[in-house]
């Protein structure tokens, strides 16, 4: 199938938006220094994220999303093993969902 | 102090490795993507062209939510920018460990980088290893090629698939942060820039229509991290 003209137009302006995103952080900081109020900001911008990520998904969530959550964060703290720590995050999410329908 | 920066082809191949670990993620999220996109008419060429020029799941999620015709191309830009404008922060964030670089290093890195790949990047450093912009690149590039693939597949195939939800799948993005909190609150000062980022991002939710949420939740979340600076 084809590309609408129209379509490709929206699809070009979305997709500026979108690299403009990613690349002028990086790019405005060149005209910032790093004092260390500065770092320490940039420092907290993983956790920060991962707050606002998660924060809306615990409090939008029932019991399977926070057995979910429990589980990522028991599996990763004991096992350190990331693929097994997300899978059986899942599958208990999907077990908790089956459980309570 | 942050180690001098470089940029290895060691390193574009250990961050497609690492990398791997979200993909999963991605063809899972790239499914539903494609098949949104079908059930709004749009061609596959055309969710190919979306999905490797906009390269963003949760903006192209949302705009294919308000995708009508004719397109209001203006409430669709305003969409992927409020969706991405996080990405600013987290491109922002990795000033001090490639701003030495020559550009040609970074911004290839920069230009395909997602929160999963950019989660890994920041770990990388966060845990003493020599920032290595190859490593952005690498794991980039093994995010873009299945997220593409991913949802043209879900365009073509996607009506077989059924409901996401069973199996979970909707829970994986949620899963890989959780995973990636664990070594970062090891190692955080403080606690408070998490706590903020919750309570913000969930008030904004509530208050405020879009996905703007994100972008002040992480925003509020990191400027509480500034309050605190370790005496040099």
């Amino acid at each position: 199938m084809s590309i609408r003209p129209e379509v490709f137009q929206a699809i070009a302006l979305l997709g500026l938006a979108s690299l403009a995103c990613r690349l002028s952080g990086f790019f405005l900081m060149r005209y910032v220094s790093i004092t260390p109020r500065v770092d320490a900001w940039l420092r907290a911008i993983p956790i920060a994220l991962i707050g606002a990520i998660l924060g809306p998904i615990a409090v939008n969530g029932g019991p399977p999303e926070w057995l979910g959550l429990a589980v990522a964060i028991g599996v990763m703290h004991f096992s350190a093993n990331e693929f097994a720590a997300t899978i059986g995050a899942c599958a208990t999410v999907a077990l908790a969902r089956a459980a309570m329908a | 102090m942050t180690q001098t920066p470089t940029f290895t082809w060691h390193g574009v191949v250990d961050g497609a490795h690492k990398g791997l670990l979200i993909a999963p993620t991605l063809i899972a999220f790239g499914l539903g993507v494609g098949l949104l996109a079908a059930s709004k008419g749009l061609s596959v060429s055309e969710i190919a062209l979306m999905s490797a020029w906009v390269y963003a799941g949760g903006a192209q999620m949302a705009t294919l939510q308000v995708w009508t015709e004719p397109l209001p191309v203006f409430a669709l830009v305003l969409t992927v920018l409020a969706m991405n404008a996080r990405y600013i922060l987290l491109s922002a964030s990795l000033r001090p460990y490639f701003g030495t670089l020559p550009f040609w290093q970074v911004y290839p890195g920069l230009a395909i980088f997602g929160d999963g790949n950019w989660m890994l990047q920041m770990r990388e450093v966060n845990e003493g290893r020599r920032p290595d912009a190859g490593f952005l690149l690498g794991s980039g590039l093994v995010m873009i090629l299945p997220w593409t693939a991913s949802t043209v597949a879900g365009h073509l195939f996607g009506q077989i698939l059924g409901d996401p939800r069973r199996f979970g799948i909707d829970f994986l993005l949620a899963a890989f942060f959780a995973v990636m909190s664990v070594g970062f609150l090891r190692k955080a000062r403080s606690i408070a820039p998490l706590l903020v980022a919750i309570a913000v991002a969930v008030a904004v939710q509530k208050m405020v229509p879009g996905p703007w949420y994100l972008f002040a939740g992480a925003l509020a979340g990191s400027l509480a991290g500034a309050l605190r600076v370790d005496k040099a």
